[in-house]
């Protein structure tokens, strides 16, 4: 109970950390998206309207009767914007027009009520994309721990093979394996707290440390697990795969769910560095999250990124060579070189 | 959406002639702005993924057009999905971000529902590229790709795609090259073209996930003379590098934990990269030529060069 008291506080006392996961976000989406529903921008053009009734009527059709806020939630609309379309559907038909031969879809007391259906009561074909995006996805979740590999998704998906293109064969997706995975997944949904001994790289040292898992999740080709840190009483994100050792210990917390866009990335005292990387070391920019990037006319980039301590962006410089520059702040202009020494000491002991 | 209803229910052809007359004031009253309008919507509704046919009638009525559409032709015929199933399929959807939302498209004609809720697990495979839907619809549909790749104009029969590591892999035959390529969807510059369906065939034997090199394969895959190297890695990140290179890289395991491994590095930038991400946890003890080249690296960073 304590626990839970200390979380709650813990949560509302920091809107610095909420705007450190969020620019995290926003730079990391020029890659990967983080949420699966992109905003949408500007009016809607007919078209887009016509089509998002072609599939919503047969949806409903099949329901019957939802509410008319559950159904604008369901398809990303507002409630306007749905009842608008459904005015829409509502006077389309065939000639004469008459009620009989109009589409029979109508709001009444917050509930949209579909009745005989008319035309466009079964649902259009799956697009290439649509059937692409089930595909992946299906294969994806059939790789996850604890996934039955003969069970209702794998006969979903047999099901749909029929109206795969050939080419979908050879369309695969591999997750990372890591130890813990199965493991952590059931401690979020248990609550339990885990003693885990974790291995930094930032500050080269290994701690053990209670933490409660919240969510598990997949980014870019690692495992992360995102919980509350005893150790140090914040929210963090750990990787997976840098988990050494992990063991139940009874204790289990109230459960808390942890939303995709509330990930807290990074702990507060995050330093921002902007380096110019040149086009032999753009694996910096493809592969490590950043605030901005300016584009330069000789094909460099100016990048500000966070860090998460000084021996990382030493260890980062030591990787890139003569590829990346330091232009802030001015104390770590010298780092690459002083890395650079720190290494070769340890050759000349052993020379 | 009147004329889709139309050409629905009457399920004959029609002229434009007898649309017209049908939906009366939809259309303008001039030929010329009536047909543009029909043709906007035709197009629309192709768009949609709805097919209009057409057929030009002879005899009397010689050289005029008719349209109508065949249901079975786009309505998603009947799957039988359980309740399981379907929930299923939500679960998967809920959980597996693609960064678009054809997955929850997918889900409504199926007749499922998207989770609203929050899940324990996410995975992000996000395909986000501008290029996106022409690359997998050519891999679907086996089309040949132009792109830009390198500088480079490059023609590529699309024989697989793979996402590993986050990123995507397109894996084909390089007509430029004349052998078979892997191209990161990322690295593609500019715009992708696609040519017509079933353009070729795949090999029989074709192993997507085989045809993309691990971490591993990359290291060997070079021209340096001296192939593979000794490294001593410290207790802390030894455990790392046993999982990664697996067990038959290990030469000899010393009292203070730290192992000295054989790491292919024919490739020698990517060596470099591999082994200054552990920094003063490893060094290269042989052969002596690549501990020379290490040295030399360190030197120059450390001069300022």
């Amino acid at each position: 109970m304590a626990t839970k008291k200390r979380a709650a506080k813990k949560r509302s006392s920091k809107p610095a950390k909420k705007s450190a996961a969020s620019s995290k976000r926003s730079a990391k989406s020029a890659r990967s998206a983080k949420s699966a529903r992109p905003a949408r921008r500007g009016p809607r053009s007919a078209a887009q309207r016509v089509s998002g009734l072609l599939v919503m009527l047969p949806w409903i059709m099949q329901r019957q009767r939802v509410k008319i806020s559950t159904m604008a939630r369901q398809f990303n609309l507002s409630e306007a914007e749905l009842v608008e379309d459904l005015q829409m559907a509502a006077v389309c038909g065939v000639p004469p027009y008459t009620p009989d031969a109009l589409i029979d879809v109508y709001m009444d007391d917050g509930m949209v009520i579909a009745e005989v259906p008319l035309v466009f009561s079964r649902p259009l074909k799956l697009s290439t994309a649509e059937l692409f995006a089930v595909s992946v996805m299906a294969q994806t979740a059939l790789q996850l721990p604890g996934a039955n590999k003969k069970g209702p998704l794998a006969s979903a998906l047999a099901k749909l093979a029929p109206l795969m293109p050939a080419g979908a064969e050879t369309i695969k997706v591999q997750l990372p394996k890591t130890r813990f995975v199965k493991e952590l997944l059931a401690a979020v949904e248990t609550g339990e707290r885990h003693e885990i001994e974790y291995f930094s790289p930032a500050s080269l040292k290994r701690t053990t440390r209670t933490i409660t898992p919240r969510k598990v999740f997949e980014d870019s080709g690692r495992w992360y697990v995102a919980a509350d840190d005893h150790l140090s009483g914040e929210d963090r994100v750990f990787r997976v795969d840098r988990i050494e050792k992990l063991v139940g210990t009874q204790i289990f917390d109230q459960l808390r769910e942890v939303r995709d866009d509330e990930l807290p990335w990074f702990s507060e005292s995050l330093q921002k560095v902007t380096l110019r990387v040149q086009k032999q070391a753009r694996w910096i920019v493809e592969s490590y999250p950043y605030v901005s990037r300016v584009d330069n006319k000789d094909g460099s980039v100016d990048l500000t990124m966070s860090i998460t301590s000084k021996h990382w962006l030493g260890r980062l410089l030591l990787r890139a060579g003569n590829g990346v520059k330091v232009l802030k702040p001015v104390e770590y202009r010298q780092l690459a070189s002083q890395t650079a020494q720190n290494v070769l000491s340890r050759y000349k002991k052993t020379a | 959406m009147n004329l889709l209803a139309l050409l629905v229910d009457r399920a004959k052809p029609l002229t434009l002639r007898q649309v017209r007359q049908e939906l009366g004031k939809q259309y303008p009253d001039s030929d010329e702005a009536a047909r543009a309008a029909f043709e906007r919507d035709k197009a629309a509704l192709r768009e949609m993924g709805i097919p209009i046919e057409t057929k030009t009638l002879g005899g009397d009525a010689a050289g005029e057009v008719t349209y109508w559409v065949n249901r079975s032709n786009y309505e998603l015929s009947d799957l039988r999905l359980t309740e399981e199933e379907r929930a299923a399929l939500q679960l998967a959807v809920a959980t597996v971000h693609l960064g678009a939302q054809h997955g929850e498209e997918a889900l409504w004609k199926l007749g499922g529902e998207r989770i609203l809720g929050k899940a324990s697990m996410s995975v992000n495979i996000g395909l986000v590229d501008k290029n996106m839907n022409v690359i997998t619809d050519a891999v679907m549909k086996r089309k040949t790709l132009n792109f830009e790749y390198k500088g480079e104009k490059r023609q590529v029969d699309p024989y697989g795609m793979l996402s590993r590591n986050g990123f995507w892999y397109i894996i084909g035959f390089d007509h430029l090259r004349r052998d078979k390529r892997v191209f990161r969807v990322d690295r593609i510059e500019g715009l992708v073209l696609a040519g017509e369906a079933r353009a070729f065939k795949t090999p029989v034997d074709f192993d997507v996930a085989a045809a993309v090199p691990t971490e591993k394969q990359m290291l060997a895959a070079g021209d340096s003379e001296v192939t593979t190297a000794v490294v001593l890695v410290d207790a802390s990140l030894a455990a790392g590098v046993r999982r990664e290179f697996g067990e038959s890289s290990v030469i000899r395991d010393r009292d203070d934990g730290s192992v000295e491994f054989a790491i292919p590095c024919a490739n020698l930038d990517g060596f470099r990269l591999w082994l200054f991400a552990m920094v003063e946890s490893a060094e290269v003890l042989e052969p002596q030529s690549v501990r020379d080249q290490v040295v030399q690296w360190l030197e120059n960073l450390a001069a300022g060069k």
